[in-house]
């Protein structure tokens, strides 16, 4: 049982390294070979962590193949336009100006129903208020409404509204972040500061505590500490 | 071009090593192997000692390298070959030549298979 506890944890370790070199896109929007990597590497692993009779290297080779042969894919892809085509596909033009176009819902194996329930997910009621929906090549369905049919921005009615820019967290659950405190050129007595004001000792009594490009401060204190 | 080195190395590195090793095992199971079979010969001559010392050197060979083997090939496979080694050094020791001889040809075909399936050959690959 020992060896499944360890050999567990190194495929574990692995695979998470291997995610983390795939890129922040891996995790959330899966082109097809990304899939099937994905769904390979949990079948590789699974079979070693369950059968000690197998040698780890007999997991841990074939991953390493199919990272190192992602990594070298997904830089073809990234130089070569038509490699990616081959790779990855074409985005669809389901919708174009409210006209569903059935022959590409046909080559997709998309259905109306499917259609139907992405169009009521981003909030859209009928395909007629629709300019264009394109099915992208990690499978979700892009929506752009006419732009009769688009919310009204503040710079259409000449307003200009104060930009807030990205807020940056000070202290996250009780402490205090001090690379983005410095990120920010403030310091730690400007924070103790901000915490005398709003009636806080220490940072440990604030659950999250954020500043804008404004200077804006939003402070959250710890339930139970007041 | 740079970006391209790591991963082209990695496969590269995997590569190398996948073969390396099927040569290194195939060197060492002929090695083995042979034995097996100088010492079927010495049998047939009637050297019964010569060919225990030969097949309890081939067995301490790959009593030596368990580590390796245990961390390339399937463990039923090297636990079998292990056991087949003790097996045949105790039928030479009883004397027992046909059952002897039916061992050792057992033994020797465990191991060129063993060595045979790590071998990059079409045969293997479908």
């Amino acid at each position: 049982m020992a060896v499944a506890f360890v050999r567990t944890i190194i495929l574990y370790l692995l695979i998470i390294f291997g995610i983390r070199l795939m890129g922040k896109r891996q995790v959330g929007e899966l082109e097809p070979s990304e899939l099937v990597l994905d769904l390979i590497i949990a079948d590789l692993a699974a079979v070693p962590m369950q059968d000690y009779g197998i040698p780890l290297l007999s997991g841990v080779v074939p991953i390493l193949t199919l990272l190192g042969l992602t990594m070298l894919l997904s830089l073809l892809t990234m130089k070569s336009l038509r490699f990616r085509v081959l790779l990855c596909g074409r985005p669809s033009i389901i919708v174009r100006d409210g006209v569903v176009d059935q022959r590409e819902m046909r080559r997709n194996r998309f259905t109306l129903d499917e259609l139907h329930e992405e169009l009521r997910c981003q909030g859209v009621a009928g395909v007629e208020r629709v300019k264009y929906a394109i099915l992208e090549t990690n499978g979700q369905l892009s929506v752009l409404l006419r732009a009769a049919d688009q919310p009204t921005t503040a710079g259409q009615m000449g307003l200009s509204p104060a930009e807030p820019g990205l807020p940056i967290l000070l202290i996250s659950d009780g402490r205090v972040l001090s690379r983005n405190l410095k990120d920010r050129g403030l310091d730690r007595a400007w924070l103790l500061r901000q915490l005398k004001d709003r009636g806080f000792a220490q940072p440990g009594q604030v659950f999250c505590l954020s500043i804008d490009e404004t200077g804006t401060v939003s402070c959250v204190p710890q339930e139970g500490t007041r | 071009m740079r970006r391209f080195l790591g991963p082209a190395l990695l496969l590269l590195l995997l590569l190398a090593g996948g073969l390396g090793n099927a040569f290194a095992l195939e060197q060492f199971t002929d090695r083995l192997t042979g034995a097996l079979l100088q010492a079927e010969e010495q049998v047939g001559q009637g050297d019964w000692e010569g060919a225990e010392a030969l097949i309890r050197e081939a067995r301490e060979a790959w009593h030596s390298r368990d580590g390796w083997l245990h961390v390339t090939l399937r463990h039923a496979d090297t636990d079998e070959i292990q056991i087949g080694f003790d097996e045949t050094l105790r039928l030479l020791l009883c004397r027992e030549m046909g059952e002897y001889a039916a061992a050792s040809a057992q033994l020797v075909q465990h191991l060129q298979l063993v060595s045979g399936a790590e071998q990059l050959t079409l045969q293997n690959l479908f």
